[in-house]
């Protein structure tokens, strides 16, 4: 069973997160110095979240279908960005096994994966606030 | 043991003459107008002879041949190629070269068959379906790209390596003809060979490893320490090529499946600054490499190292020399094996330092530059120690 039960609950979780790390100077103010665009693209349930960096000043948001082109697109199962949350994804083997797929310059990407370490202990945090049971 | 994905379709075709069936295997394949890639001094070397007359006698017509691949092939080559290809209404690629022509081969094929710029399928897992088919002869014994689902191709306008992966791209058919390589010169053949040596010793200690690709790259590494210096010194010795062709194929499929590490993002990183040999690069690296990754793998060292004196003990000097016995010390014997990659580096005559290969003297803001683009390098998230940018820094110090 689907950790998210519909797009409206990914998206809430996963804005709220996203929100959070952005509260953190130590976390957002490294990835706005990355000033790239960076898009998920999530399946069962579906979902789209871009993070905007690129004016090098401020951090956007932007929950669902957008117009800006990223500059690295991360497309997984829902459930696999849980688990990544959760700090339970070997994310070498993922991309090798297809579990995550990137399209861009993933080492880019790869490159904030310890800058956003500290959103692990974030994460059960804000599933808990947003009402949901398990972590 | 953790789970794990062996994935590797490509089917290999070994033996001397094979070159000679390249056609058939297209015809297999539903091909019926190749696009034969390759380079200028393998066409004037008469490399291309065999495949060539197989193609005719297979009644596969005059194939169209694009013979611009450059050492490090870039998007301009890529696009120059696939536009040719589309142009003549090619169906099927054979790439016979070493890894750059391989990997043009590759991208080329994505192009070939897929609309849009080659950039936009950038990435792992990016190419969304089937290409046309591809048939791999390598000219080198190093890459291991006719077997693995990668392109690595330059963007020279800044100065970085563009990473292709996807199931893809795996060949389809991989043709290893020894005779391929005899005219390989001592200096390349060292090379190449020590990067699949890289390949395998890499794998070997990577975080996402296992069991099928270690015993790959066991194997691997025992018939490079056997052959590579006979291959480098009698480049007409069809044993010695065939055992380290097989070897860099077996790394090939080894580190497709479970990664390299820290010695290759160094070299793609300075690869791709000053233009410096891949396989001579990663030979530079690999002992500093390998006593970096001392802190995490000794043990894993030591019994590659065991495995090696047991098989090898018994090798002509001086290979049998190196392998004569082992520490029962983890760490000593760790410290044997780096030693016998020096010894082989060494017997190979490869420049030891970055400063042989035409890096000049770095500042320290050049060196931290450097070490940040390699802490970025796809290679590096396999590592089995992770290497903060100081790290780096002190490698490429070294290495210098």
């Amino acid at each position: 069973m689907a950790v998210f039960c519909n797009s409206d609950e990914l998206h809430h979780v996963m804005d709220m997160l996203w929100r959070r790390i952005k509260d953190d100077p130590g976390m957002s103010g490294k990835l706005v110095e990355a000033k790239l665009i960076v898009q998920f693209r999530y399946r069962d349930p579906e979902g789209t979240l871009t993070i905007d960096c690129s004016d090098g000043n401020e951090m956007k948001i932007i929950v669902g279908p957008t117009r800006l082109k990223p500059v690295i697109e991360m497309s997984m199962k829902a459930d696999i960005a849980h688990e990544f949350w959760l700090g339970k994804v070997n994310v070498p083997m993922a991309i090798i096994s297809g579990k995550i797929v990137s399209r861009g310059p993933t080492p880019k990407a790869l490159a904030l994966l310890p800058v956003i370490r500290p959103a692990y202990t974030l994460y059960p945090q804000v599933l808990q606030d947003a009402g949901k049971k398990s972590a | 043991m953790l789970p794990f994905t062996f994935y590797s379709p490509t089917k290999i075709v070994f033996g001397e003459d094979t070159a000679y069936g390249v056609g058939d295997i297209l015809k297999e394949l539903g091909g019926s107008r190749p696009f034969v890639v390759s380079d200028a001094n393998l066409v004037a070397a008469g490399v291309l002879r065999a495949v060539l007359e197989s193609l005719k006698e297979a009644g596969l017509g005059d194939p169209v041949i694009f013979d611009q691949v450059p050492p490090d092939s870039d998007l301009d080559c890529v696009r120059s190629a696939s536009a040719l290809a589309r142009q003549h209404g090619c169906d099927c690629i054979v790439a016979v070269g070493g890894g750059s022509v391989i990997d043009t081969g590759k991208a080329a094929n994505i192009s070939l068959v897929l609309d849009g710029d080659i950039r936009d399928f950038e990435g792992m897992h990016a190419v969304p379906r089937a290409l046309a088919p591809l048939v791999v002869l390598p000219t080198t014994a190093g890459t291991g790209s006719e077997v693995s689902a990668v392109a690595m191709v330059k963007n020279k306008d800044e100065h970085t390596k563009l990473a292709f992966g996807s199931y893809y791209l795996f060949p389809s058919v991989a043709v290893l003809d020894p005779k391929l390589l005899m005219s390989l010169p001592p200096k390349l053949t060292a090379a190449t060979g020590m990067d699949a040596l890289t390949h395998a010793i890499e794998c070997f200690c990577a975080t996402t490893t296992n069991p099928a690709s270690d015993a790959l790259c066991l194997e691997s590494m025992r018939m490079i320490f056997q052959d590579l210096c006979r291959a480098t010194m009698h480049g007409d010795d069809l044993d010695a090529r065939s055992s380290t062709l097989i070897a860099s194929t077996m790394a090939g499929i080894a580190f497709t499946n479970g990664g390299v590490g820290i010695v290759h993002a160094l070299a793609h990183t300075v690869g791709a600054r000053y233009d410096t040999h891949h396989g001579v690069t990663n030979a530079i690296f690999l002992p500093y490499g390998m006593i970096f990754n001392m802190a995490a793998c000794a043990h894993r060292f030591a019994f590659a190292f065991r495995s090696l004196c047991a098989a090898l003990r018994a090798a002509p000097e001086p290979v049998g020399h190196w392998f004569a016995g082992a520490s029962q010390h983890d760490s000593q014997a760790a410290e044997q094996l780096i030693e016998a990659v020096r010894q082989l580096h060494r017997a190979c005559r490869l420049p030891t330092r970055l400063r042989d290969i035409g890096v000049p003297a770095l500042s320290q803001d050049e060196i931290s530059e450097l070490a940040v683009v390699a802490s970025t390098d796809s290679a590096i998230m396999f590592n089995v120690r992770e290497a903060s940018v100081e790290d780096l820094e002190y490698i490429l110090k070294g290495a210098w």
